[in-house]
Order: C-alpha cells, then sequence, then structure tokens
C-alpha cells in the first residue's frame, strides 16, 4: 500500500511540475520596441496632427513617446490619457509657428512594451495648415529594436 | 510517511528545475561575491518564457552569507567615493546632481516645472532612487525624461503595470524612469541603466492652488522629506535611515540621510514669477535669500541666491497685494470635457467683529526626538505666548507626547493667573526626546469628557515626522466630537500632508511656525482666528451656473483671514452671481461672488488638474472615514482618466532606441541633509 501512495504522489508531483512549466510557457516574453510616425502632407506645410495607433496583434503597451525630426514637432507630443485608460493610443502635437514642414516627416516616435509580433495599423483623425483648415495626408509607421 | 512524501516530492521537483537548466546547457560558475552567475547559451530560447532568462541574459542566484557582510567600500553609495575637502565637511557624490525649479504663479494657481539632473559619478552602471517632497496638492500630470536632447514623455499607467514595465525595462538594459507617489507630499523617483558618466535629467509638471494665510498669498516648495518616526511593527511607513544603510528601518520606503560633517554635491534653483492680476504691495521670503526683480504693477519675480542652494528646509514666499479688501473670485476653464472651474472663498468682513464663546484650550505638544534642539523652544514659545492670551472664562490644559503621553493635570483647569504660571513652569519642563507615538497625544486630547459649557480646541504643535500619516487622520475623525483641532507645524521641512489633514479633518484651520519667524506672532494670528466664531453651516446657491462634482463635498467652516477653495464642473456662460449662505454667532450671513463665465482673463488651463487632484483628496479623506473599498478604483479612475500622479497610478518613461550593456548595475539611494533644526543623532537609525 506505501508503494501506491508513494506512486500516486510521485504521479501528482509531475502533473503540478509539469502545470506550472506550462503555464510558465503560456506568458509570452515582453521586449521593447519603437515606432516611428511619418506624415506625409505632400507640398503643404503640417501644422496639426492627431492621430491613433492600433496593434492589430500582439499586446502593446506605450511607454514613452518622443517628438519627430523637424523642429517644429521636436516637443513630445501629448497623449490622451483618458482614451488610454481604454487601451486606445491617441497622439497629437500642434505648432503655429511660420517654420513648419512638408512632404514626408517623422513626427513622433513612440517607445512600446511588446509581446508577440505586433502588427500596427495608424489612423489619421486630423491634419491641418496654420490657418486650421483640414489638409490632406497620409500617415505611415516603421518599427525596430534598441541597439 | 507524511514527511517522507513531501520530501520525496520536494526532491523530484528540484530535481526536475536541476535537469532543464542542465538540459539546456548553462554554464554556472561562481563569482568572488559569493554568487553565481549563469550564461544563458542560444540553445535555451525555446526554455518556458518567465521561466528561464533568454539568450544572452544572465542569471543570477545570490548566496546568503551567514554573517553581514562588510560593505565594499568602492562600491557606489557606500561613501567609500567620498573626496576630503579642505575644511571637516566631506563631499559625497551621489547620482543627483542638480534641481532646478521654475514657478510660474498667475491669480492663486502656481505652474511649476521642477528638472532633476541625475548623473553617474561612478565607474559601473548604476539605478539611482531618490525620494523627494512636493506639495500635498500638487497635480501632477506631466513627466518627461530627457537623454542629451532627446525628450521622451512618461506615461501614467496603474501603478502596479507601470512598475512592472520599469523594472522590465531595467532588467533588459533599457534607460528607463518611474515616478511614484508614497504619500500625497512624499514621491519616488527611479532611473535605471545610467551608465558612467552619463547624465538623465527627469522633468516634473505640476499645478496647485497658493494658499492665502491672513492677508498674504503663500507660495511653498519643499526640499527635503524629514525624517519620519514609525510605530513598532508597522512596515508600511517611511524610514529614516544613514546613508547607505538600506534596509535598516524595515519600511517599503526609506529616506537616506547624510550623515553630520557629510554634504552632497546636489544643489537647487529656484526662480518664481507671480502675476497676481493686481500689483503686488510687499514680498517677503524668511526662508531663503532671494533676489527680487521684474515689476510688482505686472509681473514680480524672486530668484534663489546661489548662496543659499543647500535643499535642506521648505522655500516659503509670500506675497500682498494691494487693495484692503480681497474678494472672493472664480477662475474657470473649459475643454471638450466642459467647464470647470475654482473659487476662493473669502469669509465675509464683519466676522471679525464678533466675540468668541468661552475655550477648553488643549494644548498638545509634540516631545520627541525630532523635535529637539529648536523646533521644541520655538513650539514652547508659541504655547507660553497662548497661555498669556487665555482669557478668564477659559480653562486649559497641556499635553505632551514622544513615546507616551502625560499631562498638566488631571482635568482642564481655569485659566487664573495662578494655574497659568503653573502651567508655564511645566511647560518649561519639558524636553524633546523619544518616539512619536502620535496616537497616544490624540487620545490624550480628544477622549475625556467635554465640557458643555466650552468649546474644547486642540492647538498641536508637532512637525508631522511620523510614517502613519493614515492611521492618525483616521483617530482623528473617529475621535474628534465636538472639538476642533488647530495644528501648528513646527519646523523648517514638516510634514505638510499631516499638518493640513489633521486641520480638516479637526475643522480647523493649520499654521506654520517656522524656525526663522516668530512663534509669537503666527499664536496672535491663531488667537485672531478662533477669537472670532466662524461661519458655519455654509451652503451655496450658483445662481445661473449649472454646477456638479464640487470638492470638497462639504464645504469647512470660513475662519477670518482664512479663505477656501472650492472646484467644481459646471456648465453655461455670461455673468453668475453666486451666494454663499451660512451662520455666524447665530445669524444669517451670505457672500456674493460674481463670476464672468466668458471672461478669458479669468481662465487657467490647469484649472481641470487642480479639480482632478482635489477629487482624488476627497475621495482618500473618504476612505479614511469610511474605509469604503471602492476608493482605490475611484481615485485610479480619475487619475487615469485626467493623466494624473495619485497613490495608485505612476508615471513610467523608457527609451526603447538603446539598449545598454552588461546588467542593470547598482542601485544607489541618493542622500539627503536631514532638515534644518532637526537632529540627526535623534531620528536616523544607524
Amino acid at each position: 500500500m506505501k508503494a501506491n501512495a508513494f506512486a500516486v504522489l510521485m504521479a501528482i508531483s509531475l502533473l503540478l511540475t509539469c502545470a506550472v512549466l506550462g503555464e510558465q510557457q503560456q506568458a509570452a516574453p515582453v521586449r521593447f520596441e519603437w515606432v516611428n510616425v511619418f506624415i506625409d502632407s505632400k507640398e503643404k506645410p503640417l501644422a496639426a496632427y492627431q492621430f491613433e495607433l492600433t496593434a492589430k496583434s500582439g499586446d502593446v503597451k506605450i511607454a514613452g513617446v518622443e517628438g519627430g525630426e523637424h523642429p517644429a514637432f521636436k516637443e513630445p507630443p501629448y497623449y490622451d490619457p483618458a482614451a488610454l485608460s481604454n487601451d486606445r493610443i491617441i497622439i497629437a502635437a500642434f505648432n503655429i509657428g511660420k517654420d513648419l514642414p512638408a512632404g514626408r516627416t517623422r513626427v513622433a516616435r513612440l517607445h512600446v512594451q511588446v509581446s508577440g509580433v505586433p502588427e500596427y495599423a495608424i489612423k489619421l483623425v486630423v491634419t491641418a495648415s496654420a490657418d486650421g483648415k483640414e489638409i490632406p495626408a497620409t500617415a505611415s509607421v516603421s518599427q525596430g529594436e534598441g541597439r | 510517511m507524511t514527511r517522507k512524501v513531501l520530501a520525496v516530492c520536494g526532491v523530484v521537483a528540484v530535481a526536475i528545475a536541476v535537469a532543464t537548466i542542465c538540459a539546456c546547457g548553462n554554464m554556472l560558475r561562481a563569482s568572488k561575491y559569493g554568487m553565481c552567475r549563469m550564461e544563458i547559451a542560444p540553445d535555451s530560447r525555446q526554455a518556458p518564457a518567465g521561466s528561464m532568462p533568454s539568450a544572452g541574459e544572465e542569471l543570477w542566484i545570490i548566496e546568503k552569507p551567514d554573517q553581514p557582510a562588510q560593505a565594499d567600500p568602492n562600491a557606489p553609495g557606500s561613501g567609500s567615493l567620498m573626496a576630503k575637502l579642505p575644511d571637516a565637511e566631506k563631499e559625497v557624490p551621489v547620482p543627483l546632481k542638480h534641481t532646478d525649479v521654475k514657478a510660474s504663479i498667475s491669480g492663486y494657481v502656481a505652474t511649476v516645472d521642477v528638472t532633476q539632473q541625475f548623473h553617474n559619478p561612478y565607474e559601473t552602471k548604476i539605478e539611482a532612487v531618490y525620494v523627494f517632497p512636493l506639495p500635498t496638492n500638487a497635480a501632477i500630470n506631466e513627466f518627461i525624461m530627457t537623454i542629451g536632447d532627446r525628450r521622451i514623455r512618461g506615461i501614467i499607467r496603474e501603478r502596479q503595470e507601470a512598475e512592472r514595465i520599469y523594472q522590465e525595462a531595467r532588467r533588459q538594459g533599457y534607460v528607463a524612469s518611474l515616478l511614484t507617489q508614497e504619500r500625497p507630499n512624499v514621491f519616488t523617483q527611479r532611473v535605471a541603466n545610467i551608465e558612467p558618466g552619463k547624465q538623465i535629467d527627469v522633468n516634473i509638471k505640476y499645478f496647485h492652488t497658493l494658499t492665502y494665510v491672513d492677508g498674504w498669498y503663500e507660495f511653498v516648495f519643499p526640499m527635503v522629506v524629514g525624517p519620519r518616526f514609525n510605530p513598532p511593527g508597522s512596515t508600511g511607513g517611511i524610514g529614516a535611515v544613514a546613508r547607505g544603510s538600506s534596509g535598516a528601518s524595515g519600511q517599503t520606503t526609506e529616506v537616506h540621510y547624510l550623515k553630520p560633517g557629510e554634504r552632497s554635491g546636489h544643489d537647487i534653483s529656484l526662480a518664481v514669477s507671480v502675476n497676481a492680476g493686481v500689483p503686488i504691495e510687499e514680498v517677503e521670503c524668511a526662508t531663503h535669500a532671494i533676489t527680487k526683480g521684474g515689476d510688482p504693477r505686472e509681473v514680480m519675480t524672486a530668484t534663489l541666491s546661489r548662496l543659499d542652494s543647500i535643499p535642506n528646509k521648505d522655500f516659503v514666499l509670500r506675497y500682498k497685494v494691494a487693495g484692503k479688501t480681497i474678494k472672493s473670485s472664480m477662475l474657470t476653464c473649459r475643454d471638450k470635457r466642459g467647464g470647470f472651474f475654482t473659487m476662493m472663498l473669502f469669509p465675509p468682513e464683519r466676522l471679525a467683529a464678533l466675540k468668541r464663546a468661552p475655550m477648553e484650550m488643549i494644548f498638545l505638544l509634540d516631545c520627541s526626538g525630532s523635535m529637539n534642539g529648536v523646533p521644541i523652544e520655538k513650539a514652547k514659545t508659541a504655547i507660553e505666548h497662548a497661555l498669556k492670551k487665555l482669557e478668564p472664562g477659559d480653562t486649559f490644559q497641556i499635553i505632551r507626547f514622544s513615546n507616551d503621553a502625560s499631562q498638566l493635570g488631571r482635568a482642564p483647569i481655569a485659566a487664573t493667573p495662578a494655574n497659568v504660571w503653573r502651567g508655564l513652569a511645566y511647560l518649561a519642563s519639558l524636553r524633546g526626546e523619544g518616539g512619536t507615538m502620535m496616537i497616544e497625544g490624540i487620545k490624550a486630547a480628544l477622549d475625556f469628557a467635554h465640557d458643555p459649557k466650552r468649546l474644547r480646541v486642540v492647538s498641536f504643535m508637532t512637525d508631522g515626522f511620523i510614517g502613519n500619516d493614515d492611521e492618525i487622520l483616521g483617530e482623528v475623525h473617529r475621535r474628534l466630537g465636538d472639538s476642533r483641532i488647530f495644528s501648528f507645524g513646527v519646523g523648517s521641512s514638516v510634514n505638510r500632508h499631516l499638518l493640513e489633514g489633521l486641520a480638516r479633518m479637526g475643522r480647523g484651520a493649520v499654521a506654520y511656525v517656522g524656525l526663522d519667524v516668530s512663534g509669537g506672532r503666527e499664536v496672535d494670528l491663531f488667537y485672531d482666528r478662533i477669537s472670532h466664531p466662524a461661519m458655519t453651516d455654509i451652503s451655496i446657491d450658483w445662481g445661473g451656473m449649472a454646477v456638479v462634482d464640487v470638492y470638497p463635498k462639504e464645504v469647512p467652516d470660513l475662519f477670518v483671514g482664512r479663505p477656501v477653495i472650492l472646484t467644481g464642473r459646471f456648465n453655461g456662460s455670461g455673468l453668475a452671481t453666486v451666494r454663499v449662505k451660512g451662520r455666524a454667532a447665530g445669524e444669517a450671513r451670505t457672500v456674493e461672488v460674481s463670476a464672468n463665465l466668458d471672461d478669458p482673463s479669468a481662465s487657467h488651463g490647469g484649472i481641470p488638474a487642480v479639480w482632478a487632484r482635489m477629487k482624488i483628496a476627497e475621495l482618500c479623506d473618504q476612505g479614511l472615514r469610511t474605509g469604503d473599498a471602492d476608493v482605490p478604483a475611484q481615485v485610479k479612475q480619475v487619475a487615469l482618466e485626467h493623466g494624473l500622479m495619485s497613490a495608485y497610478t505612476a508615471f513610467v518613461a523608457v527609451d526603447s532606441l538603446t539598449r545598454t550593456s552588461g546588467d542593470h548595475g547598482v542601485t544607489v539611494n541618493v542622500p539627503v541633509p536631514v532638515p534644518e533644526g532637526v537632529r540627526y543623532e535623534t531620528t536616523v537609525k544607524e
């Protein structure tokens, strides 16, 4: 009987160990990457923008927002904290100065913690010129990991 | 048999774990520090996530020595890198080089930018940890980390999530920073992976309303957290430990203090500009040397002197504006969420003509070790002054507390000349030593039977250096009854969160007796305040404004010389007349406040943050009063929606562009001086 009890407990022990290891395997490892956001306003100078970034796949947590390459958008843009609490990343900035970028320019860099392989989608909410008029533009992203 | 089976199970589990590690082909080697470092070979990529480090990472198995190891004199934070100066003082290199403060005051709202410059003066990579104070009502809504010319805006997150992101970034070698709140006026800044010789700045921005005290607007910037006492058995407090003695206090948060004769290179610069909207008549700063500039009719400036740049006491700037009477006024702000307002509500002037009823005056004096020296002498002077101002119909009691509480007599005694002399003699015998069992003082002051003929007024003299603030405030609420508490902060860097909380919970008011001012003056003003009845039972008719979510929900009583600030949300536009109704000495009183809701000059962008911060404070008070378990969730929701710092949210910033090499390095706590006037020997654990 002692031998039977020992065998049962061994089996339980092995099962528990496997369960713990299995659970650990399910938690995906996290890493950090940057996401550059570009806006192309063609020939029109860009004075203001707002975009929403979503991840079609993977788990993405924003951990920092940096400004763009042009001096007009060098300062880190603002994010909407209320949207963030609903898992939405909405970023916006404006500049009322005269020196504004035209064509394709990096307006922001997002620092994110990710798990899985995220595929990003960007939606431009608005782009505007210095006189407050909406202008047509396109947006794109590129991503990479720290060196 | 059970014992044997358990042992076998344990062996099996360990065997499986060892087998898994060995199967990964890791190399294990001992280090000179009694640790084992394991390098993870590339073929360990398939190891279970979370259970095993990934390829190229290191796993350190730390062996706990039987005896505490001697501190490595060459390790950062151990003090070994001290450079001897020509005089007797030793300079300790610290990872916080400089703090720069720029404040801009418009109306009665201050916008403050604080930049903390961290650097690494050591030869190894470090994590810097700095525990520092900010005003208790600061609405912190911006956090930026600067690396070279790159500025990264930090993100507000639920606190535990922010901590997890920070720890992961730190572990993976990314530069990251984390700001957490330990108390409403105490914060911890962490900056990870600062490489040798590198500098990383952290910028914090906040709004707060100024106080208006007896004719003066007051701007306060605290510079150091005073050494707190924590009751035996507590672990969630704020410990005071000697530099390099992490863990000595047993508390979750620790402030590291420089020893006598040591100083750090950390200094502070501070500049304030004031646009009061009306000419400024007088400016004073009793705490620091300042240079005044600008035009007092438009924008006045005050700059901290370079000769007074050691951050070891509160900076207090006071100014008076033109005009005999300051009127109640309203500031507004509209955004996509709607309208927000704050209103500074002044008591009616006629209150000053009314006389008070007899009082049962209880002087409650903190005689703990942190009050030893100048602070307790200041407090005693203030009580002496107050004793001499008692009126014949009054009674009084003097209670002292440190490790325990004792008092002048069994019950309050009549304020006869002979009894006052007896009180003065008792007062002269009191000394500052021992712990701060504030609860004993609270019990002694509030628990005995009330005199139905007299209003009990507790004058509470303390520096507030305790770690169990919430417990004390909860006890005050439970025991207060019909008493009122007027708190006096005595010292150069007092715990304003506790002192303001005592006054708020105690339905009284707070005053501060700095080491550079006469305690007598504060007592005179205090007597002015309590010598006239307060305006009570206040209700507000908001006129044409559709007002919701007003905080504080219960409008505090209005004392002579002490306005209160209300904040809320509104709809509507144009002119509105707000009527504030209440009672003073049994008579009905009304105060009218005119507001132009469309006036751009009465608009301030910080008002929504101020509103959210006051809502959070109200929720926290509600939690203390009722023990409501939903409060943390409600606070978190408000803080996340408004991007605000709170006990349940935190700011995190990660630079994912560059990954530093090696592990995360050594954690170095930034040591700070004990506040001016406080003795290291009686307050800091070695």
